[in-house]
């Protein structure tokens, strides 16, 4: 019986809810007193015991729903008794095992033959077909098969035998049934890495080439690295809980001690949240980075007091708006298309947000400029990058072209670089993680 | 086997319905499970979906005192845990002067004073000057309690980590007396709205419970119990209008209390029926966001609508 819970709580790690050793054991305690019984009570208790958040509820409920089916049932209650009995499987003993075993006889069935076949090992969902295969071999369906062709051209008439009915129906419900078991134990054991492998490649790709259909996915990575900074940095708020000695509260506390002023008090100082301008190059080319750099941005905004958003492809446009008021997806799919597309003039944007916002850049204020820098050999203007860099606490550009190709043809790099604190590469999401952690590090 | 428990859910339904609670089988089971495995239990979900009012009925389900503690940033374990009396310790030094003069009477030199003040036992430290706070308090109690920590997410991170050792042994250290354990295992209920993740030890240590905004069939019983003197018809056409209006893009969304709000108000106004010219009117009850009124105005035509289609007040299930 324990088995099946520590599978369960397998299962739900792999589907990414967190479940701790100690959190199983209560599971486990609460499973002794409800037991496996009512399945909708054991749905509610467990949801309770196990998820801790809303979203990992959700993932619990339909993980739940997955695992706990009949056949995981069946199997709780005869829990492979006899293994070595049935050692060697041929074709009669399976059309014996169909026609006249329990379900639970044939579940065993198919248990024992994925232990042959090392089902545990399954990885990745591609693997799936090759596994449920094997396993009917193991079981002998191919025997059984030709068992069944034989019957069929013994028989001469149209009308198959009911024998013969019979068993193929048995065997389509067999095929399913082991198709079904493979997918479950892939839920068990395969998935993990599947996924890992799956974020590790949307990590290190570079961002243009993430294919659109998984937006969705990498999206819900972004957020999840976007968080994990955001709790880095607020931690790093308590460091700053020093300095000014708070008068009231020192003398309050201190009056037990006749007025003696043994414990001091400190006020909280307040940290400086960063203010960020954000100005990213949306056209053709370089609009897919932009993408994922204003939703890494849009997903700090806990840490981050201020953020202003600018893109443009020849004129510039603010959109911090629309990321206040609307869904991050929408909202970028709008700046995309509002601003997007069209020749790129760096030196018309830079003018644009001079005009538009240059008294609004202080001592606080970090400028983060996405672009590469191509300009259609039109004029640059770099004494307005100098007048940013000047007024800003320090200007970072980030290039999502690999170096080599920085300043050939009608790159401008090197004469706007001048102007910046710090340049970076920024291809992949995870280069892109680098420099927003840098940032943080560097605004505060 | 399982006998037992569903009997004690319904049970606690039943009950929680008494004292005007509609509790979903989720909210009963996570009740059962915290009274059974004497573990504490943590509620999340939108403002107004009755995180607080479970703890209270569940201190009259259960008959048991309810001590609050409501946290707020800067609470720290003197509003919490414990506090010496200072003042009463002062004064009352004050007042033994002299008879320490008797005691220490004929002793010679500091060594022996010393001694002989240390015959006497550390009186100025004991429970009698102990000014106890909220979770002090809920260990300390003999007939058991339900221990609401009200809005945990306000707290500092600092003051987490003080509830770890209460909520997982029941027991409270103060230094000058040693450990405090509980004496009978209060029922701890903490509530969170969730502007700030709640850490993971915290978590680990907590039963957990989702309270969403109710469906359209649980959201009429609560309104039933909550305003008797409502009419069904206009109780049905209320709650699918706000049903409604939870499915458009707001700030704030109406939640259960503003629900009942509103329903206490159109009883105020004697209304019989919802129209559009009431519901426009009286908006401000549900919303609380100018923006999100405007939203809804527009939508009023369309939701009133939409809330007469649903099954009349004659056929009542």
């Amino acid at each position: 019986m324990e088995r099946v819970l520590t599978d369960f709580v397998k299962a739900l790690r792999n589907a990414n809810v967190r479940v701790s050793p100690a959190e199983t054991l209560d599971a486990m305690e609460v499973v002794d007193r409800v037991g496996y019984g009512n399945k909708d009570l054991l749905k509610r208790t467990l949801s309770i015991v196990l998820p801790k958040t809303p979203e990992e509820k959700d993932k619990f409920s339909s993980c739940f729903d997955d695992f706990f089916t009949d056949e995981i049932k069946a199997a709780v209650e005869v829990d492979l008794p006899d293994k070595n009995q049935k050692a060697n499987n041929d074709s009669s003993d399976l059309a014996k095992t169909l026609m006249e075993g329990s379900q639970a006889e044939i579940m065993l069935a198919i248990a024992e033959a994925g232990e042959e076949s090392e089902i545990r090992e399954i990885k990745y969902f591609t693997q799936r077909s090759v596994f449920t295969r094997r396993i009917l071999e193991q079981m002998g369906v191919g025997k059984l098969e030709d068992e069944i062709m034989q019957m069929g051209s013994q028989n001469d008439g149209d009308t198959p035998s009911d024998l013969e009915q019979q068993l193929r129906s048995q065997l389509t419900g067999l095929r399913e049934r082991v198709s079904d078991f493979v997918q479950q134990q892939f839920l068990l054991h395969g998935d993990v890495s599947g996924e890992q492998l799956r974020e590790q490649v949307f990590k290190s790709m570079n961002m243009a080439q993430i294919d659109r259909s998984y937006l969705q996915e990498v999206h819900s990575l972004v957020r999840r690295m976007a968080k994990k900074l955001a709790n880095m940095h607020s931690r790093r708020k308590k460091n700053f809980r020093r300095g000014k000695l708070d008068i009231r509260k020192t003398l309050r506390d201190n009056w037990v001690n006749q007025g003696i002023l043994f414990n001091l008090r400190w006020s909280y100082k307040k940290v400086d949240k960063p203010k960020i301008l954000v100005i990213c190059d949306v056209s053709g080319s370089v609009g897919a980075y932009a993408r994922f750099m204003l939703m890494f941005l849009f997903s700090l905004t806990e840490v981050v007091s201020k953020i202003r958003a600018f893109v443009f492809s020849s004129n510039l446009g603010e959109v911090t708006q629309d990321f206040k008021d609307a869904q991050l997806e929408p909202a970028i799919e709008k700046a995309l298309q509002k601003h997007g597309g069209g020749s790129t003039d760096y030196g018309q944007a830079l003018s644009d947000f001079v005009s538009l916002c240059l008294d609004d850049i202080d001592k606080k204020t970090t400028v983060v400029i996405l672009g590469d820098a191509r300009n259609n050999f039109g004029p640059e203007k770099a004494h307005l990058m100098k007048l940013v860099y000047e007024r800003a606490k320090q200007v970072y550009w980030l290039n999502p072209e690999g170096k080599y190709r920085w300043n050939t043809g009608d790159s401008v790099m090197k004469n706007y670089s001048a102007y910046c604190t710090k340049v970076f590469q920024c291809g992949s999401i995870d280069q892109l993680e680098r420099v927003i952690a840098t940032l943080l590090r560097t605004a505060i | 086997m399982s006998d037992g428990p569903e009997k004690s859910i319904k049970e606690i339904t039943e009950g929680f319905s008494k004292h005007g609670y509609i509790c979903s089988e989720q909210i009963a089971t996570a009740v059962y499970l915290a009274s059974q495995l004497e573990k504490p239990i943590l509620i999340e979900g939108p403002p107004g979906v009755g995180k607080t009012e479970l703890a209270n009925t569940a201190a009259l389900h259960f008959q048991q005192e309810i001590i609050r503690l409501q946290c707020y940033e800067g609470l720290d374990e003197s509003k919490a845990l414990y506090e010496w009396r200072y003042g009463k310790q002062l004064l009352y030094t004050q007042i033994l002067k002299e008879q320490m003069q008797d005691v220490l009477e004929g002793a010679k030199g500091l060594k022996e004073s010393l001694s002989r003040l240390m015959d006497f036992e550390d009186i100025f430290f004991s429970e009698d000057f102990l000014e106890t706070r909220p979770l002090l308090q809920a260990l300390t109690t003999e007939t058991g309690a339900v221990l609401l920590i009200d809005e945990v997410d306000k707290a500092d991170e600092e003051f987490e980590a003080l509830l770890l050792e209460i909520l997982s042994e029941f027991q409270i250290s103060i230094p000058e007396l040693g450990v405090r354990k509980a004496k009978v295992k209060p029922l701890v209920m903490l509530t969170s709205n969730n502007s700030r993740e709640i850490g993971d030890a915290l978590k680990r240590r907590c039963l957990h419970l989702y309270i969403p905004f109710p469906e359209a069939k649980l959201e009429r019983q609560i309104i039933q119990a909550r305003v008797p003197e409502i009419k069904k018809s206009l109780q049905k056409q209320l709650v699918a209008f706000v049903q409604g209006i939870r499915e458009l893009d707001l700030k704030k969304q109406p939640a259960i209390s503003e629900t009942i709000d509103w329903a206490k108000t159109l009883i105020l106004l004697n209304s019989e029926e919802l129209d559009a010219q009431l519901a426009t009117d009286t908006l401000n009850v549900l919303l609380k966001h100018q923006q999100d009124i405007e939203v809804v105005a527009k939508e009023v035509p369309r939701l009133i609508s939409d809330s007469m289609g649903s099954p009349s007040g004659k056929s009542i299930n």
